[in-house]
């Protein structure tokens, strides 16, 4: 017999489920953030305290609020780019047919089963050879090109009648109009699902900014956070309360651009579900 | 209002077959011509053609006295309303309309009090502020034609655009085209399958076949003398009906051809009248309102005849006469179908 999830006992059950795998995820990031509060004497010796010195401690002395900056900078902008140039790859693949069009659409396809790893080494000389190591340029060109919002939009713009190109095309649109005017509004859920996908990719990135940036000044939060790992390498304590401090600093934006764009999010995952 | 000239259009697509397979077409300034065949006929492609977002293969396109052929759709002064209506669901109902202005870029002022104007029009007014999502599909075609009377184009470019209306809606709203062209004067290109829409709507009705224009001509004209066959069997409800001349009986006419003869031809007789008749047996009636249609089972294959509502009708399975009116017999070709 199927559990009739509608009685109220059915519900109290659900509820309780769905509490309980919420807090499940939620739970290391409430801690470290209740950890990131407490003086590292207090927590190593078990104790409860509240200070605010692990962050002034993590903008001030190391440098966070720069590092806050870098990350802004590079992910807003590789997420703006990323954008603009996914769509209007998007919008040619979906649209046009030209010579060699499927073998580039399979080419950009063919770019999601490499592992960025790969890609780190051709990135690094190419970018030594251009001058652009230990620049923002050097963190932001090789992850504007994403092969995977270029799929996913094409994919989402082919689902957009083609009438409604041509109905633009008489009222007296040129291309660009009609990918600006018609198309990108009708696919926003879409353009926000993978700029923060993008956003987040980019956020999260610790590896390519580890390689491509020397200059303190320039880390990323990423890089900025693994730092205070090896602070004090001659001392075995790690001071966590600053670790979650920082940590904290590093997502806070995410949550807050989730918020920000979550009604379109969620529009976008579910979008080809139902008709 | 511009006039339309059609030389030798051919349209193949790439590793496809011919379409088009050179139509000439000349259609008057201001004139409502319907293009009307089966599906697959080419017709939508022909309308394509004309509005620029097809290119033909040859052949010559006249807009207005220009070639057009290498013109953008933007660039041609035409207005189309799509079968789906193609509304832009994240604009309202105004910016629907006014969009073609502001492409143009019309001062905001003028475009809006344009949209208005034609809003009233189509009362659409009380909906200006929604989007196309929330309009049923009579208030969504009204606003698919709005868009195209906002602009003033020259010329109207119409694909089925009363397909996907219920009956009621399509005899409404084919009144409504009617008015407007009346109207506007403009010239207007309507594609439809559906022949009641044709023959009521236009100036001129061109029939195609498998992208052959079969006939161009003024609806009396292709209903009193069709070209071909197929013209003869695709135009009128019901449908003509074909018998050889030699089994007929009573004829006196040339015997090497096919007779067409339409319903409204046929005379329903319980009994062997004195003049010329088909024996048959009425295999079942359709009752269309003002009258009725029957369904007959003849020596000569199926026949259809039409029957006053007042006229007391045999049962299903009995024995009648169908009386035949000669002088209305339309004569075809045995081999090419054409008009004899």
């Amino acid at each position: 017999m199927k559990p009739d999830l509608t009685s109220s006992r059915g519900m109290w059950v659900m509820n309780a489920l769905v509490l309980a795998a919420g807090l499940m995820f939620l739970s290391p990031v409430l801690y470290s953030i209740w950890m990131s509060f407490q003086t590292a004497d207090a927590y190593y010796a078990g104790h409860l305290d509240f200070t605010l010195s692990n962050y002034e401690l993590a903008v001030a002395e190391y440098n966070f609020a720069r590092y806050l900056l870098n990350s802004l900078i590079v992910s807003g902008v590789v997420t703006l780019a990323g954008i603009a140039v996914a769509t209007m790859a998007a919008y040619a693949f979906a649209r046009y047919r030209f010579p060699g069009g499927n073998l580039a659409f399979a080419a950009v396809v063919a770019t999601l089963m490499i592992p960025s790893h790969i890609t780190l080494i051709p990135n690094y000389l190419t970018l030594a050879k251009a001058g652009l190591l230990d620049s923002y340029a050097g963190l932001i060109l090789p992850a504007i090109s994403s092969g995977f919002a270029a799929f996913f939009l094409r994919q989402y713009i082919r689902g957009i009648p083609r009438a409604l190109d041509e109905a633009a095309y008489m009222d007296g649109a040129n291309a660009f109009q009609v990918l600006w005017r018609v198309i990108v509004p009708i696919s926003k859920p879409a353009i926000f699902s993978m700029g923060l996908h993008l956003f987040i990719s980019e956020w999260n990135n610790y590896i390519w900014p580890l390689v491509a940036i020397g200059k303190e000044d320039l880390y990323t939060l990423q890089v900025g956070l693994a730092r205070l790992y090896r602070i004090n390498p001659g001392e075995d304590v790690i001071d966590w309360p600053l670790v979650m401090a920082a940590s904290t600093i590093t997502i806070l934006p995410v949550l807050l651009g989730f918020v920000l764009v979550e009604r379109h999010l969620v529009r976008g995952i579910t979008m080809g579900a139902v008709k | 209002m511009s006039s339309i000239e059609l030389t030798q259009i051919r349209k193949s697509y790439a590793n496809g077959p011919e379409v088009l397979h050179g139509v000439d077409l000349s259609i008057a300034a201001g004139e409502f011509v319907v293009i009307v065949g089966p599906s697959g006929c080419g017709k939508s492609t022909l309308l394509r053609l004309i509005a620029g977002l097809e290119s033909a293969s040859s052949g010559d396109i006249m807009i207005g006295g220009t070639r057009a052929n290498d013109l953008a759709p933007q660039d041609r002064d035409i207005a189309m309303i799509f079968q789906n209506y193609a509304l832009y669901p994240h604009m309202t109902v105004e910016q629907n309309i006014a969009f073609g202005l502001e492409l143009r870029r019309v001062p905001k002022r003028e475009r809006l009090a344009r949209a208005r104007e034609v809003a009233e029009m189509l009362q659409l007014t009380p909906y200006l502020d929604r989007k196309p999502g929330a309009l049923s599909g009579g208030q969504r075609q009204r606003v698919a034609m709005g868009r195209a009377m906002a602009r003033n184009s020259s010329t109207f470019l119409m694909d089925e655009p009363l397909s996907n209306l219920d009956n009621a809606l399509r005899v409404a709203m084919r009144t409504e085209i009617k008015e407007l062209h009346r109207q506007l004067g403009a010239t207007i290109v309507f594609v439809t399958h559906d022949q009641t829409e044709a023959l009521s709507l236009a100036d001129r009705i061109a029939v195609m076949k498998d992208g052959h224009l079969q006939q161009f001509d003024t609806p009396g004209a292709i209903y009193d003398r069709p070209a071909n066959r197929f013209v003869a069997g695709f135009l009128g409800a019901p449908t003509m009906n074909f018998v050889p001349a030699e089994a007929l009986e009573g004829w006196t006419g040339p015997r090497e051809v096919e007779l067409g003869l339409r319903p409204e031809a046929l005379r329903l007789h319980r009994a062997r009248p004195q003049a010329p008749a088909i024996e048959a047996r009425l295999a079942l009636t359709e009752m269309t309102g003002s009258e009725f249609v029957l369904h007959c089972e003849s020596p000569l294959g199926r026949l259809t005849a039409v029957a006053p509502r007042a006229e007391g009708l045999p049962s299903p399975g009995e024995a009648i006469w169908l009386e035949y009116d000669a002088g209305a017999a339309h004569l075809f070709d045995r081999d090419s179908g054409a008009r004899a």
